[in-house]
């Protein structure tokens, strides 16, 4: 086994075991959102980080996700292990509708228009009361069982969050590996010449934008079952996922596989800890503190944990041989 | 019926007057520095919010106070270029995006912090003054503000075209390079570029505080408005800004009145989709390749 198995292994026993030694639901919840962030971060890196297509607008999918699933559940009966399917379909479709006439436009432009339409499908759900009930959002009734993908404990939650976390990594490291994460990479270097090379681009990024599109809205799904409650503003926030995702996988390391899940890890306790200690006394000032860190991130972390790790290890004296 | 409609078409282009000088401010920015500023939407809520205390506090009249509000909001603008875009490696466009995003974040919950959510504003007595131009009745707030925006994109048009600034400005919007051979201090020049749009949208704060409220999070609808208003204009282009402006403005008033003002970001979203299906460089766009300005 090479030493990159074994650490993978170790990361996932390490991770599987924690609820056996902390019962804390406090805790356990703190991690199901580092999951569920990391897992979504993830799934925006692919089209993100991988593609280089900034997309500022990925709330749409995740708001999709969440409320495909549970009017799917409230209305039909359907259980949420279908529902999440269909609303990743339904992601996937609007992505090619919306997001790909996009794909004409360039660096900030595509993230421009992608943040737009984002917070133009809030204004529609928030619009369409008849389906969704607007601001006051839908509540699904809490009915714990397999079929209603609910749970008495937070176990069930923590390890559907992480099964799904595990296996976006494990995708982000195939496509990185793959013949098209190399496509990827040089259509991000340089589109024209990508092209030049015989690179069918546009298929390409039509590949990522599906998958990335899909698993952020079954990330919604799971988001919606584990709140139980969903509200236009919340499941749409610009702020609260689209910048969200794209500022963990910067953190952490945007393009790199482990980058995002790095990054939830740092952010997602960070705002926990803030909140915990503001939070509720005056509005604002968690927010603003939010506001300085994004903006500090951005200058001295711009390339992420991942390379500046990887940097330092490179600087070690000669003859010191780098590990794997 | 017509006069109806006549009525609506003059409130939309009174209204598309004040996008396109948020806008245009923005294209100064984008132009030169080649940035997106997406703080510029929060600068437009500050200079309200200071309008608003001026005349609060000190019963100084906005149209009064807007010289010093301008100069206030041209040290916004310096502040953000100087240590919120300089300090990036690299100035890399996503990252700036981000950053700027991150700044509005800090305003807006800075005002939530300072002065709470409750909606202000500036109730006098030109407010109720009413401009009749045959069947149509303008309020004198959307007129001045009307005519503030066209008189300061004519003088920006003419600052740019004669003064040896507005002429530095240009030479490094079109090569940074050869600007910097022929002497420019482009960094200097890019800290200019987005004071003064910055100064800008201080200036239509100003101006909108007699007639609209100012609350801590107006200033995104502002700034999405300005961003669909200069794809629109094509890309850098002024007159294309203004032209922009006029259009988004009438699409609004057209769609609040026909259909509900609930959906208007909806409405002039779509129209920009089909543009951009249509003809990806805008209206007035720069010609092939200008879509590809700050990547």
């Amino acid at each position: 086994m090479s030493g990159k198995t074994v650490w993978a292994i170790v990361g996932v026993l390490f991770l599987g075991g924690i609820p056996l030694f902390v019962h804390n639901p406090y805790f356990l919840h703190v991690f199901i959102l580092i999951f569920l962030y990391g897992a979504i971060s993830g799934a925006w890196n692919i089209i993100a980080g991988y593609a280089g297509q900034f997309s500022l607008g990925h709330a749409a999918f995740f708001g999709i996700g969440a409320y495909t699933s549970t009017l799917l559940f409230l209305k039909l009966g359907v259980t949420p292990w279908l529902g999440m399917v269909a609303g990743g379909l339904l992601s996937a479709l609007v992505s090619v509708l919306i997001f790909y006439p996009c794909f004409k436009l360039k660096g900030i432009f595509f993230a421009l228009a992608t943040l737009a339409f984002g917070e133009v499908i809030m204004q529609v759900s928030i619009y369409w009361r008849g389906l969704t009930r607007g601001s006051l959002g839908l509540m699904i009734p809490f009915r714990p069982s397999f079929y209603n993908m609910m749970f008495e404990s937070k176990l069930g939650y923590y390890y559907i969050t992480l099964i799904f976390l595990l296996g976006i990594i494990f995708l982000s490291y195939s496509i990185e590996n793959s013949k098209m994460g190399f496509y990827l990479k040089a259509i991000k270097d340089d589109e024209d010449a990508a092209e030049a090379m015989a690179i069918d681009t546009a298929k390409c990024k039509l590949a990522a934008l599906l998958i990335s599109s899909f698993l952020t809205s079954v990330g919604g799904s799971l988001y919606a079952q584990y709140i139980t409650l969903i509200e236009p503003e919340v499941a749409f926030s610009l702020f609260g996922i689209s910048i969200q995702i794209a500022i963990m996988s910067i953190i952490g390391g945007i393009g790199t596989f482990l980058g995002p899940a790095f990054g939830a890890f740092v952010l997602v306790p960070l705002g926990e800890f803030i909140r915990d200690l503001l939070g509720g006394k005056t509005p604002g000032i968690h927010a603003m503190i939010y506001g300085i860190m994004v903006i500090l991130i951005v200058i001295l972390l711009p390339k992420g944990i991942m390379r500046w790790i990887s940097d330092l290890v490179q600087k070690r004296p000669k003859g010191v041989p780098a590990k794997g | 019926m017509v006069d109806r409609y006549l009525a609506i078409l003059a409130s939309g282009i009174l209204l598309g007057g004040i996008y396109a000088l948020i806008a245009l401010g923005l294209t100064v920015i984008l132009g030169v520095v080649r940035i997106m500023n997406l703080a510029q939407g929060a600068a437009v809520m500050l200079a309200m919010y200071l309008a608003f205390w001026l005349f609060k506090i000190f019963e100084i009249h906005p149209y009064v106070s807007a010289p010093l509000i301008i100069l206030v909001s041209f040290f916004l603008g310096v502040f953000i270029q100087r240590f919120i875009v300089q300090p990036i490696p690299g100035a890399i466009m996503d990252m700036v995006l981000i950053a700027t995003l991150g700044f509005s974040i800090f305003l807006e919950n800075l005002a939530l912090f300072l002065w709470g959510a409750d909606y202000r504003t500036v109730h006098t007595a030109i407010n109720n003054m009413i401009f009749r131009i045959g069947p149509i009745n303008v309020s004198y707030p959307r007129l001045v503000a009307f005519i503030v925006s066209i008189l300061s994109a004519l003088v920006l048009y003419i600052l740019m075209k004669r003064t040896m600034i507005g002429k530095a400005l240009r030479a490094v919007a079109q090569d940074r390079e050869a600007a910097e051979l022929m002497g420019i201090d482009s960094k200097r020049m890019y800290i200019y570029a987005v004071g003064v749009g910055t100064a800008l949208a201080g200036l239509a704060g100003v101006i909108l505080i007699p007639m609209y409220y100012a609350f801590p999070s107006v200033g995104g609808y502002f700034m999405l408005a300005a961003v669909v208003v200069i794809f629109l204009g094509g890309l850098g282009n002024m007159i294309g800004c203004i032209l922009g402006g006029f259009i988004i403005g009438i699409l609004e008033v057209f769609s609040g009145y026909f259909l509900t003002t609930a959906l208007k970001e909806t409405i002039y979203f779509s129209a920009f989709i089909l543009i951009l299906l249509i003809k990806p460089t805008g209206i007035l766009g720069l010609g092939k390749g200008s879509e590809r300005i700050g990547t």
